[in-house]
């Protein structure tokens, strides 16, 4: 027996996302190189990619389910746990670190309830992490909400930012 | 041929070659290789086989660099060892070798370790490093495989040995950097992730991060290590015949290894999970150790009599008959221990013993019997055969010979039938396997085995079409060499009922109705030669009778077949031209084909494609019957079948008996010259048969409509069985006679490509059973036939002077990877390939047999709407004797199953393991749902391993006419569900 076949589960592929998976194939020589783009699209829907995911990702792509596991597990940015509606990534590299991104990083934790690096915020609208270097380090600190690009970012700002977004 | 020099010898290698495979060719075999393993492709990323050249700057991996002419390598070099400690002591930072730092004598405990000691590399105790031991899937609470990752050294040999070897792919690497593990599927269960248990995995492991269960719970580490001998033998499974080796402490089987790749073995290194895990239902407490006899026989005045009930008691005893085992409520499936880690888990969860003991004999069936000496079981034994041959006939006695038995044991076997009780009435379970292939091919080309072999299918063909075979579950290790075949680019074609794992892959799976395949094979047949796609040279001078072939055919165009089918026309259409334009194809059969009431006709349809396409005779176009048994070839090619000696030289021919008469010392006239009976006509009232002889088979578990079959058996005046355990057949017998198993024995076995291999005796006997030979010579003697055979090369020797095509064989021929038959000279190096030139036909050409389709026996109708299948599974054999016994496999699929299609389960209220009840025009039984889009709306599969839901209580006895092969694959049935 392969995949467990009873289990009630809700493919992504489906309607539009099915759409949008095969046009992504039309751009790429073989369905294993499209790989990448087909778990963004499962994180867009999904918000993270559950082994389920990759299992159903795999059947799509005929790829093995270890095989998918493997490429979401290399990369940083793909989530294999559910996170917050707003996902804050703080760039803690050493200029960032001079100019005080720890303390940025303490002030967001405290200001979205997330309480430490990568958990959840009990209202599951938080998620903050460290990354490594955002390419900005003439605006320390950087800080990218979802897809916002934040400079100059200071503990002071931080209340300011969370309302923004909350 | 490229010269190069390594370490001071001058070496000739192929240009093709590496460093590495010249020098070890060359017999230097010193080069340290870890991410490096033979057939696995080539990584180079353990960077331990550096080695200098001279005039290059870097070291360079042995593994990754061709030969080049001139080049003068040095392989243990200051540089290149200094290298190779480098390497160890960063992989030893994550490694457990605290036991490695004791100084002076270390002992390694595996391939990696070796290298640590050879290079006198000293690790850092664990507790002061500041990196944590690896860690990674665990497999917690699998009954074989286990993984403790904290020994891995990431060189990912299991992960490329399941996903190019048996190309399953359950393995991977995960995440990145520090963190970098093995990982299993995508949620860390073997099971979702597609995992087949083969222990490719094991095998390849240079460190014991991925291990066996079974052995270390069994005997010590030592024992495991340090085997008191290693034997090469057999695997006692299908037909493929893989070579194993038994790992033997304490006279018995501790472990099995799989040999050296490079020999040219039909496994190359492989084996399946029955054959690596299989191996341990001789030490089964079941074994039966003593003769046994039948309270009521009792000697009196130097004979034996009956003296107990008659009548209907006559063989009862405390059990349920195989029809009431049907009705009782089905156990569901065992909780798996998950979410622990190994190391939490106690000895007793690992291997659950209630589970083991599910398909064990109750300890009530041994109640009718008592305990005999071997010198009283086999007095009466032969007093029996002796009487019932003296008042009735020679025919009115039959046997069962064995497909699980050697060569050796079925030539005596018939032997003493024939020569000692005078009659033909022996046969095999051949009749329910591939004796209508073998009747079919009889007729077209006068042959009865395969024409080519298993390795041209990995390395020559062009296109692989199989029909009605689950090879990667009936014939793992082959399966998976036609998945890497399907994975170098070769055609796959797949005509099943089922979408088997093949189905699944196959570039085109014609999925037709059951029984409808002579439909399909005309069609593409028809179509072949509306295109012209014919082989035309290849039929105009080595085939008769085309001209009838093409009328018969005309009519069944792939529209017509399409509505019989099930299979679109253009599908048909697209498989034939593939099929026909090859260049080179080879055509898989097996019972799919086989075990239907027009078998015949249905492989007769098959070979006329094949014949009128020229698919024959080359390297890489190759006829392939697959066969079950690990014997059942050898069984056939030593005549234990009612119509031919060795050989397949008949029976009737009043010269060629004469010439057995001669070999065997008998007079002509006690040789029968009348064909014997078949097992499907034996199991008959008619039959005349009263008394019987079965050696290892299990025909109450295995016959078709076994409510009549048992009861059959029950009226029989005498019945004798030897066997393993007391089987559901062997507790109606008057005498059992303890056997041995495929480990406990000498002897020689026949694959499914005609490959003769030696199995060597390995473990000790229990108690007192005897080797099987052994019993067969006794009981000849004391038949009053002289046997005087003293071991199975003695055996070997005779057969080999009354069998031409084997001539050639000898003992000492056979080590190694054995020899395909014929071997008509003592240098004849065998044939691996066969009928290049000609068919072994009066005028060497083959023949057309137009066949016209006819509908199975068996239609659904309102009363029985769906078709029931039976097969094999994965985890078992045949009728469960050995595999039900042999703990690891029978935890995997414990209980019976049917696997029925989601919408008609839906249809009929039924869910996952429920319990449903089938009912066919002969019986009913209950059995649990497992619910699987393997099987196609209308069909149903059940397996016919299991003695409480047996499914040839449902099957139609009805005969193919010619080969008397009973209707297994299709009969109709009712579902319902259980409350």
């Amino acid at each position: 027996m392969s995949a467990v076949e009873t289990q009630e589960y809700a493919p992504v592929f489906t309607g539009k996302t099915l759409e949008r998976l095969q046009e992504i194939l039309t751009r790429y020589p073989t369905k294993q190189a499209a790989l990448l783009p087909a778990l963004w699209l499962v994180q867009g829907e999904r918000g993270w990619i559950s082994d389920r995911n990759m299992v159903e990702v795999g059947e799509v792509l005929g790829l093995t389910p270890a095989y998918v596991k493997g490429v979401v597990t290399f990369y940083t940015m793909y989530h294999q746990h559910p996170v917050g509606a707003n996902f804050v990534q703080v760039c803690t590299t050493s200029p960032c670190n001079i100019c005080g991104a720890e303390d940025v990083v303490k002030a967001l934790l405290a200001h979205t309830g997330a309480k430490e690096l990568g958990a959840t915020s009990p209202d599951g609208q938080w998620t903050v992490i460290e990354v490594e270097c955002l390419g900005a380090c003439g605006f320390a600190t950087p800080v990218l909400v979802n897809d916002d690009f934040v400079e100059s970012v200071t503990p002071e700002r931080v209340p300011e930012l969370v309302r923004k977004y909350k | 041929m490229t010269t190069l020099t390594i370490d001071g010898r001058s070496v000739t290698a192929d240009p093709d070659r590496t460093i590495l495979e010249a020098a070890r060719a060359a017999g230097m075999s010193d080069i340290p290789t870890l991410c490096w393993y033979p057939k696995l492709p080539i990584v180079g990323n353990c960077r331990i086989c550096l080695v200098s050249v001279e005039g290059q700057p870097k070291l360079l991996p042995a593994c990754a660099t061709k030969v080049a002419d001139g080049m003068v390598v040095n392989t243990e070099s200051h540089a290149a060892v200094e290298n190779r400690k480098g390497v160890l002591r960063l992989l030893l930072e994550r490694y457990p070798a605290d036991h490695l730092r004791n100084g002076g004598r270390v002992s390694p405990r595996n391939e990696f370790e070796q290298y640590v000691v050879r290079y006198g590399v000293v690790p850092t105790p664990v507790a002061e490093r500041d990196l944590a031991l690896r860690h990674g899937d665990e497999r917690p609470g699998d009954p074989m495989i286990r993984h403790d990752m904290s020994t891995c050294i990431l060189c990912t040999r299991c992960v490329r040995a399941c996903e190019d070897i048996q190309v399953v792919g359950v393995l991977d690497v995960g995440l990145r950097g520090e963190h970098t593990e093995i990982i299993v599927g995508a949620d860390g269960d073997p099971d979702r992730a597609g995992c087949t248990w083969c222990g490719e995995c094991v095998r390849v492991c240079p460190t014991g991060a991925i291990f066996e269960v079974m052995p270390r719970e069994r005997f010590t580490p030592e024992q495991i290590r340090h085997p008191a001998k290693v034997v090469r033998s057999v695997c006692p499974y299908c037909g493929v015949g893989c070579q194993l080796d038994l790992h033997v402490a304490d006279g018995k089987v501790a472990r099995v290894t799989s040999p050296d790749i490079e020999l040219n073995t039909p496994n190359q290194g492989s084996t399946c999970v029955k054959g690596r895990f299989g191996y341990d239902f001789p030490q089964h407490r079941d074994r039966l150790t003593r003769p046994l006899i039948r309270k009521g026989w009792s000697k009196q005045r130097g004979r034996w009599a009956w003296q107990g009930a008659s009548g209907p008691d006559r063989r009862g005893g405390p059990w349920r008959t195989i029809e009431g085992e049907g009705q009782t409520e089905k156990p569901a499936g065992p909780p798996r221990a998950v979410g622990k880690s190994v190391r939490e888990l106690p000895l007793l969860e690992r291997l659950d013993l209630d589970i083991r003991d599910r398909g064990a004999t109750p300890p009530s069936w041994y109640e009718p019997f008592r305990e005999a000496t071997w010198d009283e079981a086999l007095e009466l034994v032969a007093q029996e055969l002796s009487r019932i041959k003296r008042e009735r006939s020679g025919d009115a006695l039959a046997c069962f010979s064995s497909a699980k038995c050697s060569n050796e044991e079925n030539y005596v076997m018939m032997r003493m039938f024939r020569a000692a009780l005078g009659t033909n009435n022996i046969d095999h379970c051949t009749r329910l396997c591939h004796s209508t292939s073998v009747a079919a091919m009889q007729r077209a080309l006068n042959t009865s085995a395969a024409s080519g072999s298993m390795r041209e299918i990995e390395e020559a063909c062009n296109v692989i079409f199989i029909a009605g075979a689950n090879t990667t579950e009936s014939h793992p290790v082959f399966g998976a060499a036609i998945k890497r075949a399907h994975e170098r680019g070769a055609t796959l074609i797949v005509a099943d009922p089922r979408k088997t794992e093949l189905a699944a892959r196959a570039d085109l799976h014609l999925q037709m109705q059951p029984g409808t395949d002579v439909a399909l094979f005309n069609a593409m047949l028809g179509h072949i030669l509306a295109r012209g796609l014919e082989g035309k040279r290849f039929v105009a001078d080595r085939t008769r009778d085309f001209g009838k072939l093409r009328d018969s055919v005309r009519a069944m165009t792939p529209e017509v077949a399409a509505k019989i089918t099930g299979v679109p026309a253009e599908k048909i259409k697209r498989a034939a031209e593939i099929y026909a334009r090859g260049p080179n194809t080879s055509t898989l059969w097996a019972m799919g084909l086989t075990q239907h009431a027009n078998g015949t006709d249905l492989v007769t349809a098959l070979l006329n494609l094949m014949l009128a396409c020229g698919m024959i005779g080359r390297w890489g176009a190759a006829m392939l019957p697959i066969r079950g048994q690990n014997n059942v070839q050898g069984a056939s090619d030593m005549g234990a079948i009612p119509f031919v000696y060795t050989d397949y030289r008949t029976v009737k021919d009043p010269k060629i008996r004469d010439e057995y008469a001669r070999a065997w010392g008998v007079a002509p006239e006690s040789l029968s010259l009348n064909e014997g009976l078949m097992v499907t006509e034996i199991v008959k009232e008619e039959s005349g048969v009263r008394g019987m002889y079965i050696m290892g088979e299990n025909p109450i578990i295995s016959d078709p409509d076994i409510a009549h079959a048992e009861h059959w058996f029950r009226e029989l005046e005498f019945l004798a069985v030897q066997d393993l355990f007391l089987t559901e057949t062997a507790r109606y017998a008057d005498v059992v006679l303890p056997g041995s198993s495929f480990a406990e024995k000498t002897g020689t076995f026949v694959n499914t490509e005609r490959r003769i291999q030696l199995a060597h005796r390995a473990a000790d006997l229990p108690g007192q059973a005897r080797g099987d030979l052994e019993i067969l010579i006794e009981l000849s003697n004391r038949l009053g036939l002289k046997t005087p055979h003293r071991s199975a090369e003695d055996v070997m020797r005779e057969i080999v002077r009354v069998t031409p095509s084997w001539r050639g064989v000898t003992y000492e021929r056979l080590e190694g990877a054995g020899l395909q038959y014929p071997v008509p000279t003592s240098d004849s190096p065998g044939t691996a390939f066969l009928f290049d030139v000609r068919f072994p036909t009066a005028d060497g050409k083959a023949s057309f047999v137009p066949v016209e389709y006819a509908p199975p026996v068996e239609l659904p109708d309102e009363t029985f709407p769906f078709v029931m299948n039976t097969g094999r599974q994965l985890y078992h054999w045949h009728t469960g004797t050995m595999t039900r016994r042999a703990a690891g496999l029978d935890q995997r699929e414990p209980t019976p199953i049917m696997e029925i299609h989601p919408a008609d389960a839906a249809a009929l209220g039924l869910g996952d393991g429920d319990p449903a009840r089938v009912t066919s025009r002969r019986n009913s039984l209950t059995i649990s749902c497992r619910i699987s889009k393997r099987v196609a709306r209308g069909q149903v599969f059940v397996p016919f391993h299991f003695r409480e839901a047996a499914a040839n209580l449902l099957t139609n006895p009805v005969l193919d006419p010619y080969a008397k092969m009973a209707e297994l694959k299709c009969c109709a049935v009712r579902i319902e569900p259980v409350d």
